[in-house]
């Protein structure tokens, strides 16, 4: 089954003390893969700049404003229109041997293969009292043990916006158990690489209307890596893996690498940013 | 000695034991190259001496030669003191430092490439994956990037030091954005304004011709489909403690010197502000350190980069040198692995030496350290110009328990090797009005290219100006002489 999306990103940035100078970048279109094609897009902003597309340092397609006007604010839309074929998380074949699974995530070769994704960084770097807060069963899969561990994060953390920001490190979450998607991704990952499993922060787009958390905003999951498998998508906020409802924009070691808006302003005042985002499912075919 | 008189320069002049004297053998006779040198110097009295030296300095003055020196409060601009007497380096002992210089750089060029691509070192259990996964410059952004001509350390800045054994090592391995070619250029102008006529006697090789070659060899690695390209030096501006030096580079080169607001990214492309409107830029020698080179990649809060300009990189619109990420292979860890670093991809055995070291990460090797601490120098990894050095014999009771617990708290970020005595050369001191026994190093400065290299023959010898003291930085109280290279 297909699904067709529509999406609006939309955002306004001021600044009390206005600007001569700025870029911008945007890290916010779909990405293309195996389950989603981008069928239209097209940007906006009330500058009369050009959008150009570049791309990040991972690969990823970003939209970049550059602006040498005295201006005060940037007002940015970005409309998409996409395919996305039904996702079904569970459409594999469980390794026959746990073991042997295991043997190949602690092998030196696999461990440099995924160096990446299994450093510590900033945001998923667990303080050394914290790293016995979820133990891994030794009789489960690895894809198992992540599900529950999906599980356990939706449990352990309360979804509560406004107590944490892009700054909260991973030790005040798991003491003070509460947060947004972003936070609730980061534990996850933060676990998931201390067992020796590869996992990836992922930025994107919920499908909106099914009482999802964090469905107005742009969302955040987890990708882990199950051996014999690939990528897996695990959503922690909703206790759900990821689905045709995820609508995945870039993935990253943690927030850092997909902050959907990373500007350089030369200003002196404050700044205020606002956005939102609609996803809306077109038609069903 | 020269002449028998008083105040002959030398007159004075004290060889220590156990010290490796550069001018003088243990017997008290000139080694080779020196006695026409010692003949020439030797005609004159200590007075002329200082009258010149004084002359010298003025000029390093007059012509703004100048650096910063960070830590304390205010900083502070300073000449780099410099000394008339200048270092011989024999055609002999320079093939061994050239050759050397460049199989260390061709190697850890190699190094790079691999550790961004295939990862074939780590996979053969020569370098720990550790090592590279706790470096905060081994960029996640440059896995498999091809730098143009693949080449990642088209400028390095090798330290070398000659050991009591007579000797060649290698202390450290610069790569990120070395400084110090200025004044080699710089001492050479001085040497030959105040004392022309010592060159008359000698045949040096010229040190003037290092712009014109590191202008050629960077512009080997410029964009496909460019016929004449645009190349820019980018300053992080005249606070930079090497400021002077990217003036003088961009000036000898002819280019143009930029700050990052000069530049701007469009369209993947890197455009120069001119007065004749947008210029595109190709080659960016760059002295701004990776994480300030672009705010959209790296430190989101840096105003010394350019945003965007690694975009323009990956895609191969602009070439930077060095590039970026280079500095996972500058770092005192990656350091002591530097001989199997050679031995894996070249299949040879180094031309120069390493010091032997420590990793403090090793929990036999940290304990030795502990235990041995007075007879060590504690380096940390990742600190460049001397900052955070402790020298064992040199430290109190207090001081070597603050260290050791340093150490153990942080054992990843320190290394430990025994103490050089690195090798001495006269130098004028101007509290005494006379030579004394100084240690020096060398920095030579080697620069890739597309199937060529350079090695600019003479180099950055450093003093250590303090009595004893074996910390040869400019920021830590360091001088510098004039190098010679002799030719054959």
């Amino acid at each position: 089954m297909l699904y067709e999306y529509e999406i609006d990103y939309d955002t306004r940035n001021s600044y009390e003390k206005g600007l001569n100078e700025a870029f911008w970048q945007f890290l916010i279109i779909p990405e293309e893969n195996d389950t989603q094609e981008l069928t239209y897009w097209h940007f906006e902003n009330d500058l009369d700049e050009n959008n150009s597309v570049s791309e990040n340092g991972l690969g990823f397609k970003t939209v970049q404003v550059r602006s040498k006007k005295v201006l005060d604010h940037i007002k940015f839309n970005a409309h998409f229109k996409l395919t996305k074929k039904e996702v079904n998380p569970f459409d594999f074949d469980l390794p026959l041997d746990i073991d042997e699974e295991r043997k190949l995530v602690d092998s030196l070769d696999f461990r440099v293969d995924y160096e990446p994704y299994l450093r510590n960084t900033r945001f998923t770097q667990l303080l050394e009292e914290h790293k016995s807060i979820y133990a891994f069963d030794s009789k489960k899969s690895i894809f198992e043990n992540l599900t529950d561990l999906n599980h356990w994060t939706y449990d352990h953390l309360y979804f509560k916006t406004g107590v944490t920001d892009v700054n909260t490190n991973l030790d005040e979450i798991i003491e003070n158990r509460h947060g947004v998607c972003q936070d609730f991704t980061h534990l996850f990952c933060a676990i998931a690489k201390h067992h020796g499993v590869p996992a990836r922060y992922v930025s994107g787009y919920l499908h909106q209307g099914h009482g999802f958390f964090g469905d107005s905003q742009m969302h955040a999951w987890a990708e882990a890596f199950v051996p014999n498998v690939g990528w897996v998508g695990f959503d922690p906020t909703n206790n759900v893996l990821a689905n045709q409802n995820h609508i995945k924009v870039c993935h990253g070691k943690d927030y850092t690498d997909c902050a959907p808006l990373k500007g350089v302003v030369y200003t002196l005042g404050e700044n205020e940013t606002e956005y939102s985002v609609s996803v809306k499912a077109a038609q069903q075919q | 000695m020269g002449t028998s008189e008083d105040k002959s320069i030398f007159s004075s002049y004290v060889k220590k034991e156990g010290l490796y004297d550069e001018v003088f053998d243990e017997n008290g006779g000139v080694k080779s190259g020196y006695q026409k040198l010692l003949d020439l110097y030797g005609t004159r009295s200590i007075d002329d001496y200082v009258s010149l030296n004084n002359k010298a300095k003025s000029s390093f003055f007059n012509q703004g030669i100048t650096f910063q020196v960070y830590g304390n409060k205010k900083s502070q601009e300073k000449i780099f003191p410099f000394d008339l007497f200048p270092r011989i380096i024999t055609s002999e002992e320079w093939e061994i430092i050239e050759k050397g210089a460049i199989q260390r750089n061709i190697a850890l060029n190699h190094f790079l490439w691999d550790v961004y691509h295939d990862k074939k070192i780590v996979k053969d259990k020569v370098v720990p994956i550790e090592l590279l996964s706790s470096s905060p410059n081994y960029l996640h952004q440059m896995m498999n990037v091809d730098p143009p001509n693949k080449i990642y350390n088209h400028i390095s800045g090798t330290d070398i030091i000659k050991h009591s054994d007579g000797n060649y090592y290698v202390l450290e391995d610069n790569i990120r954005c070395p400084s110090g070619v200025s004044y080699v250029i710089c001492n050479r102008t001085a040497l030959k304004r105040a004392l022309f006529g010592v060159f008359n006697h000698y045949k040096t090789h010229s040190v003037t011709d290092y712009a014109e070659n590191l202008l050629h060899l960077l512009e080997t690695a410029k964009p496909h489909g460019v016929d004449s390209p645009v190349t820019v030096v980018i300053t992080p501006g005249m606070f930079n403690s090497a400021y002077y030096e990217h003036s003088y580079l961009a000036k000898a080169m002819g280019v143009e010197l930029v700050e990052g607001r000069d530049l701007f990214v469009e369209n993947d492309f890197v455009y120069m502000k001119t007065t004749q409107g947008p210029v595109r830029v190709d080659v960016v020698y760059r002295r701004i350190d990776d994480l300030f080179l672009d705010p959209m990649e790296f430190n989101p809060d840096s105003t010394l980069g350019v945003p965007g300009i690694f975009a323009a990189y990956r895609k191969g619109n602009v070439t930077l040198a060095n590039a970026p990420g280079t500095g996972v292979a500058d770092d005192k860890a990656i350091y002591t692995y530097m001989p199997d670093i050679i031995k894996y991809y070249l299949n040879e055995e180094p031309i120069l030496k390493n010091v032997h070291t420590y990793h403090c990460s090793r929990p036999k090797e940290l304990q030795y350290v502990l235990d041995n601490i007075k007879d060590l120098v504690i380096k940390p990894v990742d600190e460049a110009g001397g900052y955070g050095i402790s020298i064992g014999n040199r430290l109190t009771k207090d001081e070597i328990e603050r260290v050791k617990s340093e150490v153990k708290a942080n054992p990843r970020k320190y290394v430990a090797q025994p103490i050089m005595s690195l090798s001495v050369h006269p130098t004028y001191i101007d509290q005494k009005e006379s030579f004394e026994q100084r240690h020096v190093d060398l920095r030579t400065f080697t620069v890739l290219g597309k199937d060529e290299q350079f090695v600019l023959k003479g180099g950055l010898t450093r003093v250590a100006l303090k009595e004893g003291n074996l910390i040869v930085n400019s920021s830590q109280g360091g001088g510098s002489k004039d190098t010679w290279v002799l030719k054959q």
